[in-house]
């Protein structure tokens, strides 16, 4: 269900972009999910459909990418793409890891005219 | 034409987290958001906390409800102060719900506020609210495999509390799985294995809490 608050905040950030630029439509949005936030993207592509009707987002596509879970070992460096629910090294099987890819809810960029 | 943005789409709430954060710092007061699904113990958890620590130091409580303020009313014997935000259906508060609900209290007489988070275990765990910790509740009925299925939660928390261990005998909960999931997920995060409704295990979360407010 945070998919709805999600569409929410990025519709505003969409707006106020594409007042600044002037765009009387937008037809694109370029989206980021990290896998650590258990976005479903088919129900965030209902969510945001329903936040931007009626808008100068109406009809954009929405370009998500997916980013996996990356971390980065604190004890030996090792930086490695998380495949399970192991998270550590594996390498020196170290439990002092940092997530460093995977927590994004980040929007890259929207296109319009 | 394509416009680069490059931002959190969270902005807006990570910006006034970090506002409650610097004035709940200034007023020395120490903010804790818990976090568990529908029924895991959270009220219990408070109500047990609060008839620890009430006489002892100031404790302020912020229910977040979908609809009601059954959590609240449970929590009025201890003459606290309480608000209740009711989030009419959404699944988690946020900063500006927090930010909002600070303005009624008086944060001079407050030393420790715990956030009762809307019983769900993903959404509240991407708010940040300003706290200084998370901390995770589960309880024994819901399954031993929560934190390898939700590791957000049980990265971000600080303490993982194990509810209802004296239910596991009429339960398929197996310790040792949860223990090791939790391992998997979060070496290092401790984890309290409790009843709140007979007790078992209660002294060392109240011994970890003191800590954490003494820091």
């Amino acid at each position: 269900m945070h998919e709805i608050r999600i569409a929410k905040d990025l519709f505003n950030i969409i707006l106020a972009v594409a007042e600044n630029a002037k765009l009387s439509k937008v037809t694109k949005v370029n989206i980021t999910f990290g896998k650590m936030v258990q976005i479903v993207p088919e129900i965030f592509e209902f969510a945001f459909r329903e936040t931007v009707r009626d808008s100068v987002a109406n009809d954009a596509a929405l370009d998500i990418e997916i980013a996996g879970i990356r971390l980065k070992c604190r004890n030996c460096g090792h930086d490695f793409q998380l495949d399970d629910n192991l998270f550590a090294c594996r390498i020196c099987n170290s439990y002092e890891t940092d997530i460093i890819q995977g927590n994004e809810l980040f929007i890259k960029s929207i296109e319009g005219e | 034409m394509e416009i680069k943005i490059m931002k959190n789409i969270l902005d807006r709430n990570q910006d006034k987290a970090r506002e409650v954060r610097e004035l709940l710092l200034s007023k020395k007061v120490l903010m804790v958001n818990l976090i568990s699904s529908p029924g895991a113990g959270k009220t219990t958890l408070l109500e047990r906390t609060c008839s620890r620590f009430c006489d002892e130091m100031k404790i302020g409580v912020i229910e977040g409800d979908i609809t009601t303020d059954r959590d609240a009313q449970r929590l009025k014997k201890y003459n606290i102060p309480i608000v209740v935000i009711n989030t009419e259906g959404g699944c988690h508060l946020d900063s500006h719900s927090i930010s909002k609900a600070l303005d009624s209290f008086d944060l001079d007489n407050v030393n420790v506020l715990f956030v009762e988070n809307v019983g769900n275990l993903i959404c509240p765990s991407q708010f940040d609210l300003g706290e200084n910790f998370k901390v995770a509740m589960v309880s024994t009925p819901e399954g031993d495999d929560k934190p390898g299925k939700y590791p957000m939660l049980f990265r971000e928390a600080r303490a993982v509390l194990l509810n209802k261990t004296d239910l596991i005998p009429y339960t398929n909960f197996d310790l040792d799985c949860f223990r090791l999931d939790l391992q998997h997920v979060n070496a290092r995060i401790p984890l309290f294995e409790i009843s709140c409704i007979k007790g078992d295990g209660l002294s060392e979360w109240y011994n970890w809490m003191g800590e954490q407010i003494r820091i």
